[in-house]
């Protein structure tokens, strides 16, 4: 692994930092110390050793994830009444009593360790986040901190994303794909992702079109062929504090430039749902052949039509807590009732189904698995995702193949996906093995529907999706503003409506901004953290990580941390208290 | 809608964006919805009856998605399809190209499907005859040789768009009849159950 110089023939794609070329002829090793890639100022890379890109091929023969994790059987006696900070996993609030729906994910670490394993990670970052006082102590709760912000930081941020805003309502509804890529606007974006394959021809861009991209693009696998001419991953590219992340999955290859507070870690993940959501389109197996035939071929011919989905889970990513969480919300229902749904969708089983879902807008309802198979949230996620950006769905009745990337990367599966009324928000995917069943589970549907609408949990359903979710004031806690509790052995979360101080569009984000930003401290790869207190600059917030639950609180400026502290087992005993409602406690299996 | 009493299964077919959505829509809707077009994902089955004579036809229609990403997939939503509406737009050359590969396709595996072929966006030809550059001769000239009818229709405006399902409908009940004369004994009361459900079964 000898030293390499980044010659300046390469041209600078990296906008708002003219003078990154000038930086990148500094001499650098791949194993260099810290301190000599410190005295490159702002820049800063971060590279992987050659054996990981042999462990990630390897990793590729592997497409069957299902089925070995499934969760050890619990019992409802087993469950403490008053819950205290600690718990063990799977008597925490939200957990199912038999087994879980989901292949069960012991923690994010676990997610996305997905070809990070054994990797020694050399990451060399300056810290440049305001600590202002470090509390190792944080009362009984283990490894905390305690931060706060500085001022000015989060106002100019504010400021930005505004103009950002404004931007946005300028290019009108749809996609800003007529923007042009030299603008300060383009260039302004706080997250762009792109997309291209192995032979540097784009594939897709978040913001502005491929054609106009297309040399940038050729840069940018410049470097990433260039770096791993030495046998080399490219990682990350840190400067004038943008961030450029860039994730190689063969035959694509995916970069994001953000100048958020995310971590590489978190924008990783977020490229990694994107590359899934391409092979959930095209399977991995049709992919590599069409690259092994023809490696300079235009897959966006393949994937036209298919950018809103794109886009629409890249929204979801910065808005979405269920992604940030790796988990799903339910919509709260009285569990009488989602017994009965549940219990009719198990009755209209079909041979080659294998999951039943049934959805309010993106609130899961009931799921409904084969024995010994589990669906993985990420590929639950790319299902939202895929009725939530589309409205042909209510046409008639869907059938297209869909590949669940998380359960296999091989193959198809075959959706049936239809409304249960015309302007219903209810929405039932059947997923099936046969792409020749299309009657049979329309028929599976008709039967679920009759069985439904013969009861009065039909009703009940129907009003609980017009209701809104509950608002925070339910829990009795003045200063509470907002949570996002998580259930670790059942991988969904309860989170209630957003409150008045964050109900318009940029607060909200604002709002997810700050959970991002706690969440990518606590899931820190080398200092993970069970708790911070964060003093922001309109609200104080609590984040709070167990292993049987994941917590964050946003509280008013006024509330102070022994509040907060214990505002915590207030909260888990109310959410205790309506487990029945919020969660899926009886999920089914056929 | 159950999916159990189809007489006829219809396949709607072309390259994206033709059209073929709208004129589904406007057929059992009788509606146009403007606002961002929106792709189909795969394909969308929708039942509709018509009334042919003293007669009803349930027409099961597949509207299948134009991207080429499911041409590979195309097989299940044409195969036994006893009409198939393979549509281009007036307005786009290109899309007449796609025509003649589904017609090609359709004589190779389904040799018993009706082609209808659909001219659509006539209403921005009707406005502006420069926006033509599929030419009705030419096209037709095409329909002969293949034994295909034409229709050139306006989802927007709803012209032509009964009358092309109609005819569909129609045609498949004169033929419908012949086969069922032709093999004598056949309980038309059964045929809806049995015969013709298969059909859209295998
Ligand atoms: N003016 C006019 N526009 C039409 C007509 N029919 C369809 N369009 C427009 O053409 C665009 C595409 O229509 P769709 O019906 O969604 O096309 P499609 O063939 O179903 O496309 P795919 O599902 O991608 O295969 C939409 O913006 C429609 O509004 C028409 O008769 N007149
Ligand atoms: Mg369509």
């Amino acid at each position: 692994m000898g030293t390499k110089t980044l010659r300046p023939t390469i041209p600078c794609f990296l906008f708002g930092c003219a003078d990154l070329c000038d930086r990148a002829r500094v001499p650098f090793t791949t194993r260099a110390s810290k301190k000599s890639l410190r005295s490159m100022k702002g820049l800063c890379l971060t590279l992987e050793p050659a054996t990981v890109m042999e462990a990630d091929v390897h990793k590729m023969s592997v497409p069957l994830e299902n089925g070995s994790l499934a969760p050890v059987d619990r019992l409802r006696s087993e469950r403490s009444d008053s819950p205290t900070p600690g718990l063990v996993e799977g008597t925490e609030p939200g957990a199912g009593q038999d087994s879980a729906m989901f292949v069960h994910a012991q923690s994010f670490e676990d997610l996305t360790a997905e070809g990070e394993q054994g990797q020694e990670q050399e990451e060399v970052q300056e810290e440049e986040e305001g600590e202002s006082e470090r509390a190792p102590e944080f009362g009984e709760l283990g490894d905390s901190e305690e931060t706060q912000e500085p001022e000015g930081k989060e106002e100019q941020e504010q400021e930005e994303r505004e103009n950002e805003k404004e931007e946005e309502d300028q290019s009108g509804s749809g996609r800003a794909k007529e923007e042009d890529v030299n603008s300060e606007a383009w260039r302004r974006h706080r997250k762009h992702v792109f997309v291209l394959s192995e032979a540097g021809k784009p594939i897709y861009s978040r913001y502005g079109t491929e054609e106009a991209l297309s040399s940038t693009m050729g840069v940018m696998m410049a470097l990433v062929s260039f770096v791993e001419a030495e046998k080399n991953i490219i990682r990350s590219i840190h400067a004038d504090g943008y961030k450029v992340v860039f994730l190689r999955k063969s035959p694509l290859v995916l970069v994001g430039v953000s100048r958020c507070r995310q971590s590489e870690r978190e924008l990783t993940r977020e490229l990694l749902y994107i590359y899934y959501q391409i092979i959930s389109l095209l399977t991995l197996t049709q992919l590599n052949h069409i690259f092994q035939h023809k490696q300079n071929y235009d897959l966006r011919r393949l994937l036209a039509g298919s950018e809103h989905l794109t886009d629409n889970l890249l929204r979801l990513l910065d808005r979405d807590p269920g992604l940030l969480l790796s988990a799903v919300t339910c919509l709260p229902l009285a569990s009488s009732s989602r017994d009965v749904i549940s219990s009719s969708l198990q009755a209209a089983k079909a041979k080659s189904l294998v999951f039943s879902i049934l959805l309010a807008g993106s609130r899961l309802v009931t799921l409904v698995r084969k024995k010994d198979q589990f669906l993985h949230h990420m590929d639950l996620h790319l299902l939202f995702n895929l009725v939530g950006s589309s409205s042909s769905f209510r046409e008639g009745e869907g059938w297209t193949p869909i590949c669940l990337p998380k359960f296999n990367m091989a193959g198809f599966f075959h959706a049936h996906i239809s409304y249960l009324e015309p302007a219903s928000e209810l929405c039932l995917i059947l997923v099936s093995t046969d792409r020749e069943d299309f009657f049979n589970l329309s028929d599976c549907k008709r039967r679920f529907l009759e069985r439904l609408r013969r009861r009065s949990s039909y009703q009940a359903l129907q009003e609980a999706v017009q209701a809104p979710s509950y608002p925070v004031s339910q829990v009795g806690i003045p200063e509470l503003r907002h949570f996002v509790y998580k259930s670790k052995s059942s991988g969904l979360y309860t989170s209630p409506e957003i409150p008045v101080p964050y109900k318009c569009e940029e607060e909200e984000e604002r709002l997810m901004d700050l959970y991002q930003y706690l969440h990518s401290r606590m899931h820190h790869p080398t200092r993970p953290l069970r708790s911070i207190y964060h003093c922001a600059e309109k609200e104080n917030l609590l984040a709070y990580v167990t292993s049987g639950f994941e917590l964050y609180l946003c509280f008013s400026p006024l509330g102070t941390k022994a509040l907060a502290v214990s505002a915590v087992n207030k909260l888990l005993k109310w959410i205790r208290k309506e487990e029945d409602r919020l969660f899926i406690l009886n999920p089914q299996t056929y | 809608m159950s999916g159990h009493r189809v007489d006829a299964k219809v396949v709607m077919l072309g390259k994206e964006s033709v059209g073929k959505t709208s004129l589904v829509e406007r057929f059992v809707h009788h509606r146009f919805l403007v606002g961002p077009y929106q792709n189909t994902i795969g394909a969308a089955f929708v039942a509709r009856q018509v009334q042919v004579g003293d007669k009803v036809v349930t027409l099961g229609i597949w509207d299948t998605a134009g991207s080429e990403r499911y041409e590979a997939m195309s097989r299940i939503y044409y195969r036994g399809a006893k009409a198939a509406i393979v549509c281009y737009d007036l307005t786009d050359s290109s899309s007449f190209l796609r025509v003649k590969f589904w017609v090609k396709e359709l004589q190779n595996c389904e040799e018993h499907c009706k082609i209808y072929l659909c001219g659509t966006k006539n209403d921005l030809v009707e406005n502006d005859r420069s926006m033509r550059q599929v030419d009705y001769h030419d096209v037709q000239d095409f329909a002969d040789e293949i034994k295909a009818q034409l229709f050139e229709t306006s989802s927007k405006t709803g012209s032509n768009v009964d009358e092309l399902f109609q005819k569909v409908a129609e045609d498949f009940n004169n033929t419908a009849f012949q086969i069922i004369t032709g093999e004598k004994g056949v309980d038309l009361g059964q045929k809806k159950n049995d015969y013709f459900y298969s059909c859209c079964h295998h």
